[in-house]
This record gives structure tokens, sequence and C-alpha cells, in this order.
């Protein structure tokens, strides 16, 4: 067996890299072939010559976002709210996975789960209607209500500095069930004795979470945390689109790199503008994991990702 | 046992690497291969096919995918239907229409090109990435041996300077429409409101504050005035009457704010936002907002504003003549109740002639087809049969022929209709017997004082400054809309901090160019 080298390694473990195929196939093609698109952002794009046979450019495509003076304004939105997402998403999440597991009555708990899930299925075409209609200055539902008990109307589509609470808030919702289900399945994987242990021991329930719980959630915590931080520099484009438009004047407090690109992209339409704004994006990424990670193994090397 | 799956795993790995392999090779030669047939394609078009009686072979049918801006027709299966049994006859053609919706058809036009997808013609025009698309080579060069060849009747028809005025950097690209007008905007207003609260007429800038100052404070639940603000374009709806009209200027491209006053044969360009008249503008409009004109949500109105005039929730809108002209037609037959006018805020001005690439057809690069798409749009503009079914449906369903040149809208008319058939336009277009004689006074009114000048057909070539056009428009969407509506408290303020944020991105290099561009431009002249 052992002579036959490579070749009887793929064969002996056959089914396992088998089952690997679906997921090296889909980054293959997803994630690595793609990835040669980046040459764009050294090019000056145009049809006859189409990605690989347009002419260099140099760095050029790079300068627009830097002199625009919106390079800083963007990248720091974007990591801002970022940041805020994963404190208060993880935070809320896992407070929403141990009072599920805490929660007696099983039809209480499904039914809550649902609800909390719901969100998670609503387009976010949808939820930007929904806003619109709740925030809109004329006839939104929330002013209707401030007007009828006799308080001013607010002006929410003009006034940037609602928008982070609002943004905040509606990642928190939209993301709240499908979070928790993951701490939840950590929460389930403890092991029961030591509960049961606790308990004995006279520990209160706020105890057992603070002791027991908490501590064991911990190496989830990191892994999820890690994920969502090599993504700091992507703002979640169907959110912010939806939810802000082209409202020049919402944009110093959410504009973010990916509805900045955008913008360029559909009204010079330039590819390689683009393509030069997402790279920047990928290398920073790049950099925070690395260093996050770095992090990490410092604290501890078995929670690091790598 | 133990081979049969061995022999499985072989065939999978194998299946696993050719998906693999042709994700890659497709990628890698596709592009490539394409640049070297665009670039040979119309050359040898133009060599092989004239040269036997003059006239491509149709002995072969084929079927020709066109590329339309606007929402589907609901009658598109039976107009088509009927036309594609007229081209069949006439040029061994059928065509097949994809429409690209109003709503966002900006997003969806320059991926069609650059993913190269298979179509052969494209409805273009100045307003709709012409020379953009052009310049960026999606569309393909038609020389004048393809035009001879294939589209006599057009070479009769139009005249010599519309093709001139749609050529990109000396290239024809476009077979424009036929079709002189004005491009000057009108106010589509209420008359009826005007009535009731005894207002004067609606003729200047002053009498229209007048107006809708009026509406607002009197009507509930009305917009005095409405503007679809938040879908990418860069000026106040009101602009184009207000600013250029108004002050006789024009902006070279509406991605910029770079204008030349009309009577001024150096060209001379300038900055309109650092101008005195802008500053005035925008404290009248900022009057108008204070005074609840429009929505304080205007930015963020995803509403069609026509569609909100009928159901009676705007009062006012601004628009080309010929569309508001139709509203008002559309008006009279379906709510004859409701007194619409059309109002020129700016009669005594110049007027600019629409330049023939206001509507147009261009080949996709790509398209193997060029010849017979070619004949199909020389045969769409000027077959009298042909044209009257694109243009305006089946006669007795969709529109009842009046004589020979009008038609008068049926119950059906609302099923074909909407999309930008225009780039057919022809003196074969009938004109609706409904329309409005009053905007036929304006326009008439306005032939007379229409201006010509030598920098028309100037088309500006930003290649060397993409970098600024992109920065100057962002600045423009996020510093100059919210302040043109309003938004912004401190009028004096907002347009310092947009002149500031302008120079930060580049509006002198902009203009720079621009202006050696229009030097050398009026130097071949």
């Amino acid at each position: 067996m052992n002579r036959r080298g490579f070749i009887g390694y793929v064969i002996k473990q056959r089914t396992l890299l088998l089952m690997l195929t679906p997921a090296v196939l889909f980054f293959l093609l997803f994630a690595y072939v793609p990835m040669a698109g980046i040459v764009l952002a050294f090019k000056q794009f145009n049809y006859t010559g189409g990605v690989f046979g347009s002419p260099w450019n140099g760095w050029d495509n790079f300068r627009f976002f830097f002199e625009s003076g919106n390079a800083w304004m963007v990248t720091r939105n974007t990591a801002l709210y970022n940041i805020a997402f994963i404190i208060v998403n993880n935070v809320l999440q896992i407070a929403a996975a141990i009072l599920l597991f805490e929660a007696v009555g099983k039809w209480f708990r499904k039914i809550s789960q649902t609800v909390m899930f719901l969100p998670y299925f609503i387009s976010w075409v949808v939820v930007g209607a929904i806003a619109y209609n709740l925030f809109n200055y004329d006839v939104g539902t929330l002013n209707s209500i401030l007007t009828a008990v006799g308080l001013e109307p607010v002006d929410v589509y003009n006034t940037p500095a609602y928008w982070p609470y609002i943004l905040v808030l509606v990642s928190a919702w939209k993301t709240l069930g499908y979070g928790s289900v993951m701490y939840l399945a950590a929460i389930i994987g403890i092991d029961k004795e030591m509960y049961e242990a606790a308990e004995i021991d006279g520990a209160n329930i706020f105890q057992r979470i603070y002791r027991i719980t908490i501590p064991n959630l911990f190496p989830t915590i990191i892994i999820l945390v890690l994920l969502a931080i090599g993504n700091i520099f992507r703002g979640d484009f169907g959110m912010f689109y939806n939810m802000v438009g082209t409202n020049g004047l919402l944009f110093s407090y959410t504009d973010v790199i990916d509805t900045f690109v955008f913008r360029t992209l559909t009204t010079s339409n330039e590819v390689g503008l683009s393509a030069a704004v997402g790279f920047y994006q990928s290398v920073l990424g790049f950099a925070t994991i690395l260093l996050a990670n770095y992090a990490v193994r410092k604290y501890d090397k078995d929670h690091a990702l790598f | 046992m133990q081979k049969k799956k061995s022999f499985m795993l072989l065939f999978a790995i194998i299946m696993v690497l050719t998906t693999v392999l042709s994700a890659c090779g497709s990628k890698n030669n596709e592009n490539p291969g394409n640049s070297s047939e665009t670039t040979n394609k119309p050359a040898t078009d133009a060599t092989e096919q004239p040269a036997g009686d003059g006239k491509a072979d149709t002995s072969e049918e084929v079927k020709i995918k066109m590329l339309l801006v606007g929402g589907k027709p609901i009658d598109y299966d039976l107009v088509f239907g009927e036309l594609n049994k007229k081209l069949k006859e006439k040029a061994n053609a059928t065509v097949e229409a994809e429409f690209l919706d109003w709503s966002d058809w900006t997003q969806k036009y320059p991926l069609k090109f650059a993913a190269n997808e298979d179509f052969d013609i494209a409805y273009t025009a100045n307003w709709a990435f012409y020379s953009d698309q052009a310049i960026k080579g999606g569309f393909m060069e038609l020389t004048d041996e393809l035009i001879k060849a294939n589209m006599p009747l057009s070479l009769a028809a139009m005249p010599a300077v519309a093709w001139e005025q749609s050529k990109v950097n000396g290239m024809q690209y476009m077979v424009p429409n036929n079709n002189p007008e004005v491009t000057d905007k009108a106010v589509l207003i209420r008359e009826d409101l005007r009535k009731k609260h005894n207002l004067p007429e609606v003729n200047s800038p002053e009498s229209f504050a007048n107006y809708v100052k009026t509406i607002a404070a009197n009507e509930k639940g009305i917009n005095a005035y409405n503007a679809k603000a938040a879908d990418g374009w860069k000026w106040h709806e009101l602009d184009q009457i207000l600013l250029e009209q108004q002050n006789e200027w024009n902006l070279v491209d509406y991605s910029m704010p770079l204008a030349y006053k009309l009577d001024d044969a150096t060209g001379k360009i300038f900055n309109v936002y650092d101008t005195p008249e802008f500053k005035a503008l925008v404290t009248y409009y900022k009057d108008l907002a204070d005074n609840n004109a429009w929505s304080k949500n205007v930015v963020s109105n995803k509403n069609d504003v026509w569609q909100d005039m009928k159901a009676g929730k705007t009062a006012s809108y601004a628009h080309t003549l010929g569309t508001v002209a139709m509203n008002l037609a559309e008006m009279r037959r379906e709510q004859p109740d409701v007194e619409l006018a059309i109002a020129d805020l700016t009669p005594d001005k110049k007027k600019i002639a629409a330049i023939s690439t206001q509507n147009g057809f261009a080949i996709h690069a790509t398209s193997k087809k060029a010849e017979r798409s070619l004949m199909v749009i020389d045969l769409l503009q000027n077959d009298k049969e042909i044209h009257d079914l694109f243009m305006y449906g089946i006669a007795g369903t969709h529109y009842e022929a009046v004589g020979d040149d009008k038609f008068s809208a049926t119950a059906g008319t609302p099923n074909y209709t909407g999309f930008s058939n225009w780039g057919a336009n022809s003196p074969m277009n009938r004109k609706d017997a409904a329309y409005p004689v009053e905007a036929d006074a304006i326009a008439s009114a306005w032939q007379s004082k229409v201006y010509n000048f030598d920098l028309e057909t100037f088309v500006f070539n930003d290649a060397n400054v993409k970098n600024e056009v992109a920065n100057v428009g962002n600045v423009m969407l996020r510093y100059a809309i919210p302040l043109e509506y309003g938004l912004i408290k401190d009028v004096e303020k907002g347009v310092a901090d947009l002149n500031a944020q302008l120079k930060a991105a580049g509006i002198d290099k902009l203009q720079a160019e621009l202006q050696s561009q229009i030097d050398a431009f009026l130097a071949s002249k």
C-alpha cells in the first residue's frame, strides 16, 4: 500500500475526498478562478480587449479612490459599522441562545425561535420598503404616531445622525435568529453532567450561565468573530443600498465601500475603477484577519484559525 | 466490486477536472478571441458582401435580437408576430426584442455589453450611453459600404447632417432617428387648480413659484411639484429649464457641471456651480422647499411621477415637450374632468435643436448579422407598413389611422406603448390626432427660436480624465442634489462646500481637458 504513494492514498481516502470535492470545486470556481479578474484593477477596460486583452494602465485606477477624499470616510464607515454589527449581533445572539436554552416549554421555545428566524428570510429590498413606510416624513408610520400624540415629526431621511442606530438595529433584528441557532447548537453540545454537578453544588441559574455556558461557548465565539473580522472591510451591500439608496445627504454616515463602488460603476460605467477598490478591500481584509488570528494565537494557540 | 468503485472515482475526478479546466479555458480564450473578431468583423463584412450586386445575401432566414429600453408592452407577442411576418417577407428576417425596464435599465444596459450577451441591435441615444459605449468598443463601426449596401431607404431619407451629428471621433456607430425636434423641457401643471386659486398664467420662473407655493399651502395631500430624484440623475429636474434654458447655457455632458454660453463662439467652459446664477437658483429652490413645494423625502422617492400626477397626488412635473404633450392627451382621454396645461417657463430664450443622437439604433460590436440588422433598421424607419406596426401597433387594435399622417388612440393603445421604439422615428411618424394644439403652438414657436451653433455636435471623450469624472459625479450626487432640493439649511455654505469638494475631486483638470478638446474641435471647423 505504502509503495503506491499518492495514488494509493487517494484510493484509500476516496470517500472523504469525494465528500470534499463539492467544497473544493465551489471555491475553485467562485473564489480562485475569478481571482484572475484582479488584473482589471490595473487595466483600462474596453469591450474589444475584454478582461485580459485591455491595455495596462498601472496604478491609474487607484488614483480616483484616494484622490476623491472619500477613501478614508467610506473605509472608516465600513469598518465601524462592521465592528458594531459584530459586537451587537453576537452579544444579542448569545443572549438569545442562552434564553432559548434555559426557557421552559417546548412550544414556547419553538415559537420564539421561529419568530426570531423570520426576518432572516425577508429580502433587503422588502426591508427597505418597510423602512421607507415607517420613516418617511409625510405619511410614515413613525411620524403619524408622533403627530397624533402631539409631538414634532422627525425627518429621518434627511438626518444622517439617526442612521447608525437604525442600521445597527435592523441588522440585529435580521440576523438574530440565524446567529442564535449556531450558539444554541454549541450550548446543546455542552456536557450535561457539568450542569447537574453545579446544580448539586447549589449553583443558581446565573452562576450556571456565567461559569459553565459562557466559558464553554468561547471557542465558538472566537471562530465566528474571526470569520466575521475577515469581512470587516466589506459592507453588506444589499442592506446599505436598499436602506439608503442614492440619498446623497446621508452618505457621510452611511456610505460604505461597496455602495460607493456600486455608484461609481453604474453612473460612470468604469469597471477598472471598481476592480481597484475591490482589490483594496481584499488586501485590507487579508491583513486584518492575519492580525486578528495572530492576536488569538498569542492568547491561546488552540483557538486560532490557523 | 473494488474495480468498479475505483472506476467511478476516476470518472468523478475526470468530470471535476474537465469542468474546472473548461471554466478556466473558456475564460482565457473567449476574450482575446472576441477581440480579433470584433476588430476584423466590420472590415470583412464590408468587403465581402457588396461585392456582388451590392446587396447582402438574404436567402437564409435569420433571427435578429434587439435590446430595447422600457417595459415590455402587453401586446408584444401580437404586434411583433405581425411585424415578423412583414419583415420575413421583405428581408427574410425576424426580430425578437429584449426589454430593460425603466426602473433599472441604467444598471443593466452596460452589463449586457460587458457580458457580451448575444444581441444584434441595441437602442442607444446620447442620454443612453451612446458615446460611452462607442468609445469602449460596444458598437460596431458602420462603414459607408455597410450603410450603402444595406440601407437604401435611410440613405435617401436621412439628411447628411443627421449622420454627421451621430459620429463619435469621426466614426459612425449609430443609425440616428430622423426626426428633428427641440429638446427643451416644459412643465405640466394642473390648470384646474390654478384657476381654482385664481392664479395668473404660469409662464416664468416667478409665476411657477407662485403656483407651487399656493398649491402647497392650500391643497392637502398633494405634492405641488414632484420628481424622481433618487435614480442617479445628478441634477434637479427643473435645472434644464431654470439653469440651462433660462441662462442660454448648454451643459456639455450631464455627468459634469461644465457648460458654455450658447452664443459664445469661442466655446469658453465654466463651472455652473460657481456662478451667481446658480446661487440665485438654489435660493429659489430653497424658498420652494421651505414652502413645502415638494416632499421632504423627494431624494428617496421611487414612484413614477406621471402616475402620481394621474392619481391626483402631484400638481406639476417637468419633462420634454413631446412627453408632457402625450401626458396631456392621455389625461384628456382617461380623465376628462382633470384639466392640465403645459407651461413654458422660458418662452423667449434661444432653443437648442435636438441633435440626431437623441434616439437611434446601433449594432452590437460582436453581432454576426450586421447586414441584416441594418436592413431591418432601414425598414423599421422607412417602410410605411413596418414603421406603423413598430411605432403604433396593429391598426384598429392599438390605434386608428387618421389619414396618412395622424392616428387616434384606442382602448388598446396602452397595451403597446412605453418603450424605446423611438430609434425608428422618421418623417413617417403619425401624429396623435388628439395631440394638444397648445403643444403644437409651443413647438412651432420654439422652432422659430432654434439656435444653431458649432459646438452642437461636439462629443467629449473622457478617457484621460475618467478618475475625475467619477469623483465629480459622486460629489454632484452627494452635495449638489441635497442642496438643489433645499435640504441644506445654509445655501451660502452649501454652495461653498460643493465647490470646495469639486475642487478636491479634480474639476480643474476636467475643465482644462474639456477646454482643450473643445478648442481643437472648433479649430477643425
